[in-house]
């Protein structure tokens, strides 16, 4: 077993992917730390103060008139106390929820991107695990070996787990190392909330505790890499029943762009909430953001994408173990 | 180069399971820490107890606005309000920076605007200005015109006495925040004067005014600045389509009225 998971790491490593992937991802850091930087400036020039207390007790100000408004939805509006809660509890407490340096733009960085950028880059990865081999014909020379069609399947699946780990560390080292250039590489021990929940009468902060920056940062890593797993199963499972690589990308990148799409309009179709798609965000559940479907909580989530990468996982090991190779 | 290939392989292969288990422990955490809330433990683990001070920076001119639509700026196409145009004026005759904190909330009563002075985060920023303007009472009095189209004088005595009150609490709170600065109560308009019971709602309007100067007037540095007699003759060519808030020329007229009386 050990030898198959070196045989199949070798092949990922010589397919270059990862390093491609990277590289994107340094890119896109680049960018995005620019834009901050920009965002940061304009305030400064409108506000005249750098002081966090104050942008955020502007914000609020301007929540709240926004809610005066008679003509924004319902949803929208309940979006926006909550927002509102959160925020006067933060200022309350004296707790900056941005606090400027690179772990905290790494940790944005990780929370937005965790329903479509990130699971692109896993796709890129896993689409072609199996289906490459049909496509280039080594697939009859991996089955001649006198090892078990499980077990070369497995060690596919495993090293996809691993080239996951690691593209979720690549991903946080880069933004950290990148982004640390120009906000610093100070923060890890900031004090941050956890524990806000959102119930059916709005803003919950009950259970908020205070903990250390680095222990929320390691939480979302963990539910980012839950999300990154599930993703990562289902196109392994596109990648076992599809031949082609290139038509296996295209469903998984269909299905994760109209996951984008639905999350903001589906708030009154409620049977959408079981989409794979929409439990994506599992990080919104750790900061207290409203979910796009009233009621769904973190254990709905977590369920729904369970269930979804179990059936994936069945379906690719059954069809792999009895299909006909030619 | 196959050996090497080989042994970075198995070096990756390695770090990855590592981090594997690292991004696991980190979910099971997550799940754990997220699943299993008590209520009400507030632990405290990791905060810094050092209270960041208050920086006043005597070099530049800091105004607070609070108060309702008017501070906000409703009604002005371009959206800046009387608090915009005098910022204008503020930074064209001085060579300090300015800096305006706008804290309107469009509808905000008076009692919201008293729990609002309330709140830290409020205090602390009044507590660093120079200046402090206030608009408040006209969603008090006119609720939206309803007050004066009914027309009861029993009902508007007691929402006067209510208002005043609040009022009277909320200049001794902004007061004990902020010593120095000088704090000026913009007054209330006619909106309605144009309208069949014109006079009538004129003199609710002025006698609801005077106790406001009445009020302010008992408190040290406290200035009401009339706008009543601004809007008295040409009414509805300083007036925005709902005719009840300000166009861009009327909040012109109030901003130039309250920049006569700011002097650095």
């Amino acid at each position: 077993m050990n030898n198959l998971i070196q045989n199949e790491m070798l092949k990922l490593l010589a397919r270059k992917r990862l390093i491609v992937v990277g590289g994107i991802l340094a890119i896109l850091v680049v960018l995005f730390t620019y834009a901050q930087y920009q965002t940061v400036q304009t305030q400064l020039k409108k506000l005249g103060t750098t002081d966090w207390r104050t942008t955020l007790q502007q914000q609020i100000i301007d929540t709240q008139n926004r809610l005066a408004n008679s003509r924004i939805p319902d949803d929208f509006k309940k979006e926006l106390e909550v927002r509102v809660k959160q925020q006067q509890y933060y200022l309350d407490n004296d707790i900056n929820p941005a606090e400027p340096g690179a772990p905290s733009f790494t940790k944005e960085f990780m929370e937005n991107s965790i329903d479509l950028l990130l699971p692109l880059m896993i796709m890129v990865i896993a689409s072609d695990l199996v289906s490459s081999e049909f496509s280039m014909g080594s697939i009859k020379l991996l089955l001649t070996r006198p090892v078990k069609r499980w077990k070369i399947l497995l060690s596919k699946y495993i090293t996809l787990l691993l080239a996951i780990s690691l593209i979720i560390a690549m991903m946080g080292l880069v933004s950290y190392l990148i982004s640390g250039v120009v906000f610093g590489y100070k923060g890890w021990t900031a004090p941050a909330f956890s524990g806000f929940r959102i119930t059916e009468a709005g803003f919950d902060s009950s259970g908020a505790s205070i903990i250390p920056q680095w222990q929320f940062i390691l939480m979302d890593f963990g539910v980012v890499w839950f999300a990154a797993v599930v993703v990562g199963t289902l196109s392994f499972m596109v990648s076992v029943l599809i031949r082609s690589t290139a038509a296996g990308m295209g469903i998984i990148l269909a299905l994760l762009i109209a996951g984008a799409i639905l999350s903001n309009m589906v708030s009154s179709w409620t049977s959408a909430k079981y989409f794979f798609m929409l439990n994506m965000r599992l990080t919104d559940y750790l900061n207290g953001s409203p979910p796009p479907i009233e009621g769904m909580t973190l254990s709905f989530s977590l369920l729904v994408l369970t269930v979804w990468w179990l059936l994936a996982l069945v379906i690719s090991f059954t069809v792999f173990t009895k299909k006909d190779i030619y | 180069m196959l050996i090497l290939r080989k042994s970075l392989s198995i070096i990756i292969t390695a770090i990855s399971a590592v981090l594997l288990l690292v991004w696991l422990g980190g979910f099971v955490y997550a799940v754990q820490n997220n699943l299993n809330v008590k209520a009400g433990d507030i632990k405290d683990t990791s905060r810094n107890s050092k209270k960041s001070s208050v920086v006043n920076n005597e070099k530049d001119l800091k105004v607070v606005a609070i108060g309702d639509s008017l501070t906000r700026g409703m009604g002005d196409e371009t959206g800046k309000g009387y608090i915009g145009y005098l910022t204008d004026e503020m930074k064209a005759k001085s060579d300090k920076p300015v800096i305006v904190q706008n804290l309107g909330i469009s509808g905000q009563e008076s009692d919201q605007l008293l729990a609002q002075v309330k709140t830290y985060s409020v205090t602390r920023q009044l507590k660093e200005a120079d200046y402090i303007l206030i608009t408040i009472g006209g969603n008090d009095l006119f609720q939206g015109g309803q007050t004066l189209a009914d027309f009861q004088p029993a009902a508007i005595k007691s929402i006067q006495k209510k208002y005043l009150r609040n009022l009277d609490a909320i200049l001794s709170r902004v007061r004990s925040s902020n010593k120095e600065a000088v704090i000026f109560l913009v007054g209330l308009y006619n909106p309605f004067i144009e309208l069949d019971n014109g006079k009538e709602t004129s003199q609710v309007v002025r006698e609801w005014n005077f106790n406001s100067a009445e009020t302010a007037a008992k408190k040290p540095k406290t200035v009401f600045v009339p706008t009543f007699d601004l809007f008295e003759l040409k009414v509805n060519d300083y007036l925005y389509s709902d005719h009840f808030h300000p166009n861009a020329k009327g909040y012109r007229l109030i901003a130039e009225r309250v920049a006569a009386l700011l002097t650095w």
